[in-house]
C-alpha cells in the first residue's frame, strides 16, 4: 500500500477522501483477486449444477465451506508471512523428497483436471457462440500461453475485472428471479425445505464434494502462499492480512451464494435438470432475456481463461518450490525449459481429454472438483502440522479452534470422499 | 564416495553384532585449515531414542552395516558444538547459497568422500539425479544422464562454494562468510531479495561496512530502509559514509526528518555536508541525482601531474573516466577523458587536449532531460553546473537512466498474481 501512496502526486494525498479511497481499494484489491481466482469456469459450472439439482439446502454447506476456506487460507498466508517460504518449500524442508513428490503428484493430477474443465468450458462457449470448437480452443490456448509468458499484471487484472462483472450478473439475476429469500437465507444456517429422499442425499453428497472442491482447492493453498510471498512481515501487517484473507473468503462465497440462488430460483424451481451450457444460461435469463446465452458464454469464457492462466502457473510454481529454488518466482524460472514444458503439457493433455466424445462440461467439472476435494485433506494435514509447529511459527502458531475445525473438516472430507467414490462406482 | 541418501537408514551394530538402530544423521565439523567439513559424529535412531556417537568409535562408516568398535554402553555421548553442521537436519532439502553461481539452490543430496581415514563432505547435489537417488531410482538417473557429461541432471556444487542459510531460529551460522567477499555486490543484492528476514539480517551481519554499502547501493531505497532497520544508528551512519553521497541521499530522503537529522549528526562532518547539500534538491532533478564524488584538476597542470593527482584522489571518486578542469572558483572550464590523458605526453599541459565545449546540465534539469542528453551524446556521466557555471557534481549515466527506465523493466515479470503495486 505504501507503494501505491508513493506513486501519487503528494498534493492529492493531502485530501482525506483520497486517502480513505486508497485504503479501501488496497483492502478490496488483493482479497477480490483471490476470490475471483477461486471462482473459475469450473466454479460457475459446479455452483450452477448445485443450485439446479439441489436447490437452496446446498447453501448450508456453503456456510461451512466459507469458514473452512477462511481458516485454511489464513493459515497458508500466515505460514508464508512468518517463514517467508512457500508451502511447497516448507513441506520439502520438513518432510523430504518422497512426501514432496507425493503431494506434487496429487496437485498435478487435480490441476490437470481443473485445466481440463477450463478447456471444456471453452468448447461449451464455442458451441453457444456458434464458432467451430477446434480452432477456437486452439486460439484461446495460444492466447493463454502468450499472456503467461509475455503478459503483465495489468492484463491479468483486466481479466479478473471482466470475470467479476459476470458474477455481478448473477447477483442481479438472482434478485430479478424473485427467489424465496427467507428460505434461501435460513438454508445458510440449517438445510431444510426439500424431501430428503435417498436419491437426494446421494446427489447432495456427490455435488457437495464438488462444491467443496471448487471453492477450496489444493492449488488455492499454494496460490495464497505465493500471494503472500511478496509481502513484508510486520506484526500489524499480519493482522491486516488476516482480515484480508477472511474478506477474500467471504467475497468468494458471496458470489457463489448468488449463483446458487439464481439457478435454484429458476432451474430447480421449474424442475429443469442441468446438462448443457444453454440450460445453465437460463439462470440469467430473468435478467438478460434474449441475450442470456451470449452473456453466459462470454462470462464463462472469461472465467475459464483466468483458470487457464492461474492454475497451470500454480503447478509450475509449486514445482519450483518443491524441487527448485524458492526465490525463483522470477524471470529465471519463467524462462526456463521446465516451466514451459510443465505449462504446455498441462494445456495439451487437457485439450486432448476434452476431445473425448460424449463428455460434458458438467461431468468433467464434477469429477475434477471431487478430485480436488480428495487431495485437500492431504494438503491440510501438512498445513496443520506446519502452522501448528511452534518451532516454525513462534508466537504465530495456530490456535485451538483453527486446528480442531480443520482437523475435523479433513476427517469428514475423507469419509465423504470414500462414500462419494462408492456411490459413483455403484452407479447410484 | 558415498551419498548421504544411501547411508541414512543403514543399520548400526554393536560390538556383539546386535543392531542398536539405524543411521539418522551425520554431524560434520568445519575445520579452519580444511576446505571441507569432516564428519565428527553420527546420530543413531534406536528404539530408546536418538544417540549421538563420535566418529572415532566407528569401525567403518561407508559400509553396508556400521559396526561400533566398543560396546555402545561404554561410549560417551558426543556433544554437538555450536558450529557443527547436522547434514540431514540442517542441510539436506534446505536452501543453500551457491557462492560460485551466486544463487540460492536446494540441496537434493550430499556427497561424502573418504580422505586419510576421515570422511569429509565434498559436494552437494542440486540436480535431478539427487532426487532420483533419494527415491531409489538411481539407475534411472544413471541411464538418463549417460549420454552427456555435464547435463543439468547431474549438477553438483563443491562444498567450498556452499554457504548454508539460517533455517530455524535456533540455528545461526557462526562462521565468518569469507566466501561472500568474492561476490559482486549486485549478486549479493539479488540473493538478499530471495531470502527471508531472519536470513537477510544474518547475511548482512556478515558483510563488512564497505560490502554492505556497495550491496545497499544495488537495492531500491524502500528495501534499503527495510534492511538497515535492524542496525544500530552508529553502524548505519558508517554505512552511509561509505555509500556514494547520492545513494546515501536517496536513502535519507525516505526517512522521517528527526531520524535523518540524527543520522547526519553521527556521520563525519564533511560527508554529512555533501549529503545535506544534495538533500536540498528535488529527487528527480540533476541536483538530486548527482554525486559530488567527481575528479577535477586545475588548468595549470600537465598530463603527468594530472595522472599523479588522479592516483591520489581517484580512490574516492565514483567515476574516474572523465576528469573535469576547474579554476579556483570552481568554474567548469573543460573536460578530458582518461584515454585523452593516457595518450598525451607527460609534459603536455592539459589545456592542450581538454574539450572546452562541455555538455552540461543545470541543477534544476529534470531527469528525463538528463537521460535524453546522456543517450544523445553517448556520455558516461554529465557535469551539473549552476547559472554561473560552477561545477556542483556529476550525474552518471546509470543513475540518469535508472530513474527513467520503466520500473517493469527493472523489476522483471510480475510475481504470479501476488505483486500488486
Amino acid at each position: 500500500m505504501n507503494r501505491v501512496l508513493e506513486h501519487l502526486p503528494t498534493r492529492w494525498l493531502s485530501r482525506p477522501w483520497v486517502r480513505s479511497a486508497i485504503v479501501l481499494l488496497s483492502v478490496f484489491g488483493p482479497a477480490t483477486i483471490t476470490a475471483m481466482a477461486d471462482n473459475d469456469a469450473g466454479g460457475v459450472a459446479t455452483y450452477s449444477l448445485a443450485g439446479a439439482t439441489l436447490g437452496y439446502p446446498i447453501l448450508f454447506l456453503l456456510t461451512i465451506i466459507t469458514v473452512l476456506l477462511a481458516i485454511t487460507q489464513e493459515m497458508g498466508m500466515r505460514l508464508t508471512l512468518v517463514t517467508r517460504r512457500g508451502l511447497g518449500d516448507l513441506i520439502r524442508e520438513k518432510y523430504g523428497v518422497k512426501v514432496s513428490i507425493f503431494i506434487f503428484a496429487g496437485l498435478l493430477i487435480a490441476n490437470l483436471g481443473t485445466v481440463t474443465t477450463e478447456v471444456s468450458a471453452i468448447r461449451t462457449t464455442s458451441s453457444i457462440l456458434g464458432i467451430p470448437p477446434v480452432p477456437f480452443t486452439i486460439g484461446i490456448l495460444i492466447i493463454a500461453f502468450l499472456v503467461i509468458t509475455r503478459g503483465t499484471y495489468k492484463i491479468t487484472q483486466s481479466i479478473m475485472l471482466l470475470v467479476s462483472l459476470v458474477y455481478l450478473m448473477y447477483v442481479i439475476a438472482a434478485v430479478k428471479a424473485h427467489p424465496d429469500w427467507r428460505l434461501a437465507l435460513s438454508n445458510l444456517i440449517y438445510p431444510h425445505g426439500v424431501m430428503w429422499t435417498k436419491q437426494y442425499l446421494i446427489s447432495y453428497l456427490v455435488i457437495g464434494m464438488g462444491v467443496l472442491g471448487t471453492t477450496i482447492t489444493p492449488w488455492g493453498q499454494f496460490f495464497i502462499s505465493s500471494f503472500a510471498f511478496d509481502k513484508k512481515m510486520e506484526k500489524d501487517t499480519l493482522k491486516y492480512s488476516q482480515f484480508e484473507t477472511y474478506l477474500g473468503a467471504f467475497w468468494t462465497d458471496f458470489f457463489s451464494f448468488f449463483m446458487i440462488v439464481a439457478t435454484a430460483a429458476t432451474l430447480y424451481a421449474n424442475g429443469v435438470g442441468l446438462t448443457s451450457g444453454e440450460q445453465a444460461a437460463q439462470a440469467i435469463a430473468p435478467f438478460a432475456g434474449q441475450l442470456a446465452s451470449t452473456l453466459f458464454a462470454v462470462g464463462i469464457l472469461a472465467a475459464a481463461f483466468m483458470g487457464l492462466v492461474v492454475v497451470p502457473l500454480s503447478t509450475a510454481y509449486a514445482f519450483s518450490e518443491f524441487f527448485g529454488l524458492s526465490g525463483s518466482l522470477d524471470s529465471d524460472f519463467q524462462s526456463s525449459r521446465t516451466f514451459y514444458i510443465l505449462f504446455v503439457v498441462q494445456l495439451v493433455v487437457a485439450a486432448l481429454i476434452t476431445q473425448i466424445r460424449g463428455v460434458t462440461l458438467f461431468q468433467i467439472a464434477l469429477v475434477t472438483q471431487t478430485l480436488n476435494a480428495m487431495v485437500l485433506p492431504l494438503v491440510f494435514y501438512y498445513l496443520l502440522k506446519l502452522a501448528g509447529n511452534r518451532n516454525i511459527m513462534g508466537g504465530h502458531v495456530n490456535g485451538r479452534f483453527q486446528n480442531n475445525f480443520t482437523a475435523i473438516a479433513s476427517f469428514i472430507i475423507v469419509i465423504a470422499s470414500v462414500f462419494t467414490v462408492i456411490a459413483v462406482a455403484l452407479g447410484l | 564416495m558415498a551419498f548421504i541418501s544411501e547411508l541414512t537408514g543403514r543399520p548400526v551394530t554393536d560390538i556383539d553384532g546386535t543392531k542398536i538402530g539405524v543411521l539418522k544423521d551425520l554431524v560434520a565439523r568445519p575445520l579452519k585449515d580444511l576446505r571441507y567439513p569432516v564428519v565428527d559424529a553420527i546420530v543413531v535412531q534406536g528404539k530408546a531414542g536418538d544417540r549421538t556417537l563420535p566418529y572415532s568409535e566407528l569401525a567403518a562408516l561407508l559400509s553396508a552395516a556400521i559396526p561400533l568398535k566398543r560396546s555402545s554402553k561404554e561410549i560417551a555421548e558426543y556433544q554437538i558444538q555450536d558450529d557443527d553442521i547436522r547434514l540431514v537436519a540442517d542441510v539436506l532439502d534446505k536452501q543453500i547459497l551457491d557462492t560460485d553461481g551466486a544463487r540460492v539452490v536446494r540441496v537434493n543430496d550430499i556427497e561424502l568422500v573418504r580422505v586419510n581415514g576421515d570422511v569429509v563432505v565434498s559436494n552437494v547435489d542440486i540436480g535431478v539425479r539427487g532426487i532420483l537417488r533419494r527415491i531409489g531410482l538411481d539407475r534411472l538417473g544413471r541411464w538418463t544422464s549417460s549420454g552427456s557429461k555435464d547435463d543439468a541432471a547431474s549438477r553438483t556444487i563443491s562444498w567450498e562454494f556452499v554457504e548454508p542459510l539460517t533455517h530455524d531460529q535456533s540455528m545461526r551460522l557462526k562462521v565468518p562468510a569469507s566466501k561472500l567477499a568474492d561476490l559482486h555486490p549486485s549478486d549479493i543484492a539479488e540473493i538478499i531479495s530471495d531470502l527471508n528476514r531472519a536470513e537477510h539480517s544474518d547475511l548482512l551481519n556478515k558483510l563488512d561496512i564497505k560490502q554492505l554499502a556497495d550491496t545497499l547501493e544495488e537495492v531500491e531505497p524502500d528495501f534499503q530502509a527495510d534492511l538497515l532497520e535492524h542496525f544500530p544508528d552508529e553502524k548505519v551512519a558508517d554505512v552511509l559514509e561509505e555509500m556514494s553521497p547520492d545513494e546515501a541521499t536517496d536513502y535519507l530522503a525516505e526517512l522521517p526528518d528527526d531520524r535523518r537529522q540524527g543520522l547526519l549528526k553521527l556521520m563525519e562532518a564533511d560527508e554529512a555536508e555533501e549529503v545535506r547539500e544534495l538533500l536540498r534538491y528535488d529527487e528527480d532533478t540533476a541536483g538530486g541525482l548527482m554525486t559530488t564524488e567527481y575528479v577535477a584538476v586545475t588548468p595549470d597542470m600537465t598530463a603527468g601531474q594530472a595522472i599523479e593527482h588522479l592516483r591520489k584522489v581517484g580512490e574516492e571518486a565514483e567515476l574516474l573516466y572523465y576528469v573535469y578542469v576547474i579554476d579556483q572558483e570552481e568554474h567548469l572550464l573543460g573536460v578530458f577523458s582518461l584515454s585523452d590523458l593516457i595518450v598525451a605526453q607527460p609534459d603536455t599541459p592539459i589545456t592542450y587536449f581538454m574539450h572546452k565545449r562541455v555538455i552540461s546540465v543545470e541543477l534544476g534539469t529534470h531527469q528525463d532531460e538528463i537521460a535524453h542528453i546522456v543517450a544523445k551524446y553517448n556520455l558516461i556521466a554529465v557535469p551539473v553546473v549552476d547559472a554561473e557555471e560552477h561545477l556542483h557534481g556529476i550525474v552518471t549515466a546509470d543513475d540518469a537512466l535508472d530513474k527513467v527506465l520503466p520500473t517493469a523493466w527493472k523489476k522483471r515479470l510480475p510475481h504470479f498474481l501476488g505483486t500488486h503495486q
